[in-house]
This record gives C-alpha cells, structure tokens and sequence, in this order.
C-alpha cells in the first residue's frame, strides 16, 4: 500500500467521523423477540436509538430505513413496499442529549441474505448518518405447493367430467 | 313450497344440472385448474407472490361469475321470450315479483355453487400463504353483490332489448369495462378519469377491497366504501331489474 493509498484513507475517515460528528448517532440493534432462523411470512423487528451528541438541537430529522439483498447474483437494494409499512419517521427537533427510539417491523416477503441499515439527515446538517448493519437470512418457505394444488386442480375437473358423462348415460338410457 | 323457492330451484336446476350447467361449472373448473398449475412449476414465488395469487384468484372467479350471472340473467327473461315460455309463466297465478324474485334466486344459487367450487382452489393455492380465509371473506362480502348485480342488469337488458342477443351483447360489453381495472392496474387508473370510474365501478370496488384484504392485510370492515359502492349496485340493478320485468307485454 503506498502513501497516497494510506493518506487518502485517513482522508475519508477524518471526512466519515466529521459526518457522524456532526452530533448525531444511529444505533441499530434486532429486536430480542426475532426468530433465530426466519423465513419467509415471520415478521423482525429492529430498534433504533438516534442521539443527539452536540450542544445544539437538531432540527428537522427524518430517519429512514433500508433493506439491501445481498446474495449472490441477486444484489439490489429492495423496495420496502411490501415489507414494511413503517419506512421513516421524523421529529421537529432532538435537543442535545435527547434520544429517539423507534421500532422497525419488518414482514419476511422473500428469501434470501439481507443487510437492513437506518440513514439519518436532519435538516441542516452536514451529511447521511448511517447505522451500522443488521444482516439476516430468511429461508425458503413453500409457497404454492405441488401436493395441494394437483389433486384440486386435476380432481375436480375430473369429478365434473364424470358427472357429465354419468348424467348422459343416464339421458340416453 | 312457495313459488319463489319453486322457480328458484327450477331455473337453478336447469342451469347447474343440465348439460350446459356441467359445461359451465367444467369450464370454470378448467380455468382454475389451469392458473393453479401454472403456478406449480413456479419456483421463484415470493410470499407476497402467494397473496397476489389469491388476489388474482378472487378477481378471475369474480369475472366468470359475473359472466354466468350476466348470461343466465339475459336468459332468464329474453331467452324465456324467445323460446316462448315467458308469456305463459306470465299468465301463471302468481305476481310478476314473485316470478322476477324465482329468477333471481336461480342466479344466487348458480354463484353460489360457482363459489362452493372456488373454495378448494383458494385453499390449494393460498393455505401457505396470507389472508386466505381473509380474501374468501372478502370475496363472498364484495364478489357477491358484484356478481348478482349483473345477473339483475342481465335481466333488465333481456326485458328491455328486444332480442337477448342485443341484451348479451350490451351486458358482455358493460361487464368487459367493468372488469378493466383487473387488467390495467391500480397505476394506470390514478389519472382524474380513472379514479372517477374506479369510484362508480363496482368491479373496482371489489377488486380494490380484494388488494386491500388480501395483499395489504387491511380489516374487511375497513372497507366499508368499497361495500357501499358494491351495495349501491346492486340495488340500482334489482331496481332496473324490476322495474323492466313489470313492463314486460304491456
């Protein structure tokens, strides 16, 4: 690694803990209650605990939170449309040494590896202040399965089909 | 046995117990039977892809049935013209709501036996997902008037036209934009003109209560205006049912 490499990294790490100096904090934590092995159609629930670290209030915060898909070959970040409800949440102020904690439910819609993260930008502040990530596995869970759909789909045609051909033996008889 | 429940049977009987009610109920059964196993082979399903099968479910058993409805309706009164048996059902001792009142519970019985039918391929197809007892609810709650509204405006038509091919052709027409917004989604109707036809179109109505119960998992209460706006239709169609069926040989 040369000079440059190394300076440049200092460089964003002074600018990184510059941003997140700028007073505020995300905490992020899973909820205690989470199934240990999720799958799809059981519901997390995270926990955020935004500070307020400076002297002065911060105005106009907005906290969001995002879900990013992590598996190989299918890397994307994901609209939380069906996932959650409670996307963001906002506060007029947090005065300093005040806390805002929040809830984040989140609905297990599909499987896969996922990072969750908490971003906040209030509205004079400097930069994004992220919360550190929250990674989780949701397994696969079957959702239209073969064993229930084939006898109904295939029975019940059936059934109506004899009772037609019954009913015209019965005709002709 | 009072004459309503007599013609009820009678015209139930004739749809669901003849040929051609076999033929319908087959038909039905196919298309279903068709969707479900498309969606067999489907591997990369995700949860919400299940609710939204039962979405689509609800929608396509809602169209069908309103197509039977519609058809049988037509049937029941310009059909009944055409082959010459309505004047003399006319001349029975028994009052034009009486008989009108037999003819609508023909239809009833029909959707309802359609409905019966549906039951095992929401079952097969949404008991490992969301909402499925939710979305049978919901479709019994806003699928029903729905679909009995068109039998009665299939009746209305027949009384009124002067052929039943007119009568179909006016009601398949009416049902075909009805039944739009399960073809063009709820995006494409955000424009001034489609939020002002999903607010009086009753096939909207059910069919955004079917998304709100169904995918968003809302409360079916919750959808009173989607009940009010399906209500509303159906009386506005028993209404011009009647009122044609009373003007019939004047």
């Amino acid at each position: 690694m040369n000079l440059a490499t190394i300076l440049l990294a200092v460089g964003f790490l002074l600018s990184a803990s510059v941003a997140s100096a700028g007073s505020l904090s995300v905490d992020l934590r899973a909820g205690s209650g989470n199934p240990s092995a999720p799958q799809m159609g059981d519901n997390l629930s995270f926990h955020t605990v935004i500070r307020n670290d400076g002297n002065a209030p911060i105005d106009g915060l907005i906290a969001w939170i995002s879900l990013v898909q992590i598996d190989k070959g299918k890397e994307q970040p994901l609209d939380l449309e069906d996932w959650s409800a409670h996307k963001a949440v906002t506060e007029a102020s947090i005065a300093p040494g005040q806390t805002l904690e929040t809830d984040w439910p989140i609905r297990l819609i599909q499987a896969g590896e996922y990072r969750v993260v908490v971003s906040a930008v209030s509205r004079h502040g400097a930069g994004l202040v992220a919360s550190p990530f929250a990674d989780f596995t949701v397994r696969q869970k079957p959702v239209v399965e073969s064993l229930r759909v084939l006898p109904v789909a295939l029975g019940l045609p059936l059934m109506i089909g004899g009772a037609i051909l019954w009913r015209r033996r019965r005709l002709y008889r | 046995m009072n004459a309503t429940s007599l013609i009820a049977r009678k015209e139930a009987g004739e749809l669901l117990l003849s040929q051609r009610g076999f033929a319908w109920l087959m038909a039905l059964a196919a298309a279903l039977s068709a969707f479900g196993l498309l969606l067999v082979s489907n591997t990369e399903l995700s949860l919400l892809d299940n609710a939204q099968v039962v979405y689509a479910m609800v929608g396509i058993v809602t169209a069908l049935g309103g197509l039977l409805a519609l058809v049988v309706g037509v049937d029941a009164v310009a059909g009944e013209r055409e082959r010459g048996s309505l004047i003399p059902l006319l001349l029975t001792p028994v009052s034009r709501d009486t008989i009108l009142a037999g003819k609508l519970g023909g239809v009833a019985i029909a959707w309802a036996v359609m409905y019966a039918l549906a039951l095992p391929y929401l079952w097969a197809v949404g008991s490992t997902g969301q909402n499925l007892w939710q979305g049978m609810v919901v479709l019994g709650l806003l699928g029903s008037p729905v679909v009995l509204g068109f039998g009665f405006l299939g009746m209305a038509l027949g009384a009124r036209l002067t052929s039943a091919r007119a009568g179909l052709l006016m009601g398949l027409v009416t049902l075909m934009l009805s039944a739009s917004p399960l073809l063009i989604g709820p995006s494409l109707r955000q424009s001034t003109i489609g939020r002002g036809f999903d607010a009086v179109n009753p096939f909207s109505a059910a069919v955004n209560a079917f998304d709100a119960v169904i995918i968003d998992s809302q409360t079916i209460l919750g959808q009173w205006s989607h009940i009010a706006v399906a209500a509303i239709w159906l009386f506005l169609t028993l209404w011009l049912a009647r009122s044609g069926f009373r003007r019939i040989a004047r």
